[in-house]
């Protein structure tokens, strides 16, 4: 289990300024369940993962694992397993050497190494140096490092950053048996999609405060607004018709937007009034829409093409 | 103190788990140590640099040492090769901390082990051990070499004495570069600035400061660090105005020990 509490981290930023990178934030993360941290780029994610693991200092607030600071844990790497960067290795040194310095600095048994090694899949490259591995390789190696000590709490910094659907896949099933083993599960990404498939439990930030904080399902309903496209020719009369029956109706260029009834009823109505309907189309916004209407205001760098400048 | 562990699917509590020891640590910064090449080619680097060309310079000056115009002593050729063999040891003391931050790893070794103290610790406690085995026979095997050509000339030393002091002075002293190097390391956190910072001290700057006058100027030249460190490794020094060889080496040890707390301050400190 993680715990903040009106966590807050602000960097120099010059002219003696500062920038709050993290603002003040509290919340849970439960065991038992893979909780997404969710957010665009420069959100606070990385900020606060290593907050948690005790890298970084908070300005204020505090920030728990299994009850106690991680500074003052009894055995870092069987407490909590992270992996913040995977380009965070030795080039020249193998992924076994570079696994073995990490069990020997906990204590943990060399035998270790190879287990974790088959448990990413890397055993056949393990005395191969690091430099040479793909950024697939890399990440699985640092979870192979998140691992070493049996974590209960398990802490992944866009684990699936950069990898093929392959590896993808291989790393949400992982995150899954985890969680369903009863460990604590923290994943952050800047991607709805990929957390959509692999968490449970959301945990959305931006510009360093929680804009959300709920299970996927209870994201999924809040969020993801539908909508029933009617298409006819005489669209007033169907707008004005739907409006007076309390439903929600919009016109957008040469078609209607209604919420609050399903297609079926909607064309029903459209019949009994005599007015022909040419399309009907439930249309339903996707998570990452969701997603992007809430961290709109936060986002911290626009791109300046037509697309994203909406 | 208890901790929170995974055993077997299942969350436990248990009560005997040991915060990670000196020990541990210490054998993590050992493997790290010695699975990386660069710390066998600076190591090699100094025996063949403090050696050969303690030899090669021997060889190269005997007839001139044993004539009689010669104004220099043989005892300020017999580790001459330490020297130039210093600037590896400078590299080697640079790439234990510098490469960890380059690379970003000083995270993965800082939540691996919170107690950053220890961290420094090790690293130094292993550059010494290395550095100063190292150190001490490449000054031997600089000796055999050396004096086999001194000797051949008539002016051969005999192992005693300030002779034998500089052969493990060697060792102390390039152990004392390498953890020189190390504090400032952790302090800059960047290879290339560790490396030149401390070359420029040692080699440049430590001949410069012999150029302000007075009593002033030769206070400084004998404090600066290579200065005041280096005649522990010599018989003779050729600069006759710097410390003796154990007040000097007393000297590099406290700025050494500045360097460190300096280090210890900034590394519990800072952001990793
Ligand atoms: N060491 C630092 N010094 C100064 N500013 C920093 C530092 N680390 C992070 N920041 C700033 O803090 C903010 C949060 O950064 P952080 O890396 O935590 O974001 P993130 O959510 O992980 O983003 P990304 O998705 O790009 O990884 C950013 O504005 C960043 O510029
Ligand atoms: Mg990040």
């Amino acid at each position: 289990m993680i715990r903040a509490h009106a966590l807050t981290k602000r960097f120099p930023a010059g002219k003696g300024e500062t920038r709050t990178a993290v603002d003040a934030i509290d919340f849970v993360v439960e065991p038992g369940r893979v909780t997404g941290f969710l957010g665009p780029n420069g959100a606070g994610k990385s900020t606060t993962m290593r907050m948690i693991l005790g890298l970084d200092a908070p300005t204020s607030g505090t920030v728990s694992v299994n009850g106690h600071r991680y500074a003052d844990s009894p055995a870092p790497l069987r407490e909590i397993g992270a992996l913040l960067d995977a380009h965070a290795i030795h080039p020249g040194r193998s992924a076994r050497d570079h696994l073995r310095w990490l069990a020997a600095s906990n204590g943990i048994p060399t035998t270790r190494v190879g287990e974790v090694l088959d448990l990413v899949g890397l055993e056949s490259v393990a005395g191969q140096r690091a430099g040479r591995f793909s950024l697939g390789m890399g990440q699985r190696l640092g979870i192979a490092a998140a691992m070493l000590g049996d974590p209960p709490v398990v802490v992944l910094d866009e684990p699936v950053n950069g990898l093929d659907p392959e590896g993808i896949r291989w790393v949400r099933t992982f995150a899954r048996q985890l969680a369903d083993e009863g460990r604590t599960v923290f994943i952050s990404s800047h991607l709805m999609s990929e957390m959509a498939l692999m968490a449970d439990h959301l945990l959305v930030i931006g510009r360093g405060q929680i804009l959300a904080d709920c299970s996927m399902t209870e994201f999924m309903s809040d969020h993801a607004t539908s909508y029933v496209r009617v298409k006819a020719p005489a669209l007033g009369d169907a707008a004005t018709l739907l409006g007076g029956r309390g439903l929600d109706v919009s016109r957008v260029d040469d078609e209607i937007r209604v919420v609050g009834l399903d297609a079926a009823a909607i064309g029903d109505t459209l019949f009994r009034h005599g007015l022909a309907v040419h399309e009907l189309t439930l249309v339903r916004s996707s998570l990452e829409d969701a997603f992007m209407t809430l961290t709109a205001d936060s986002v911290e760098y626009h791109a300046m093409t037509e697309g994203a400048a909406r | 103190m208890t901790a929170t562990l995974m055993e077997s699917g299942a969350v436990v509590e248990r009560a005997d788990v040991a915060r990670p020891t000196f020990a541990a640590v210490l054998r993590a910064e050992w493997v790290k140590l010695r699975t990386v090449r660069s710390t066998w080619w600076t190591l090699v680097a100094t025996f063949v640099l403090g050696a050969g060309l303690t030899t090669l310079i021997c060889w190269g000056n005997a007839d001139w040492l044993a004539s009689p115009e010669a104004d220099e002593s043989p005892g300020s050729f017999i580790t001459w090769g330490m020297m130039i063999a210093q600037i590896t040891a400078v590299v080697l003391g640079a790439l234990v901390v510098t490469t960890e931050y380059g690379t970003g790893m000083i995270r993965t070794t800082f939540a691996a082990v919170p107690a950053r103290g220890r961290v420094l610790a090790a690293k130094s406690l292993l550059v010494v051990a290395l550095l100063g085995v190292v150190g001490t026979v490449t000054a031997f095997v600089g000796y055999a070499g050396g004096n086999y050509f001194l000797d051949r000339e008539g002016i051969g030393m005999s192992m005693s004495g300030d002779v034998l002091r500089s052969m493990y002075g060697s060792g102390l002293y390039l152990a004392g570069i390498g953890l020189f190097t190390i504090a400032v390391g952790f302090l800059l956190r960047h290879t290339a600035g560790t490396i030149s910072i401390v070359l420029a001290l040692m080699l440049i700057l430590g001949n410069m400061v012999n150029l302000i006058p007075g009593a002033f100027g030769e206070w400084v030249t004998k404090l600066m660090p290579g200065n005041a460190g280096s005649p522990i490794s010599t018989p003779v020094s050729f600069n006759p105005n710097l410390f003796d060889a154990w007040t000097g080496f007393a000297v590099f040890c406290l700025e050494i020990a500045v360097l460190l707390v300096a280090a210890y301050v900034v590394v519990k400190r800072r952001d990793a």
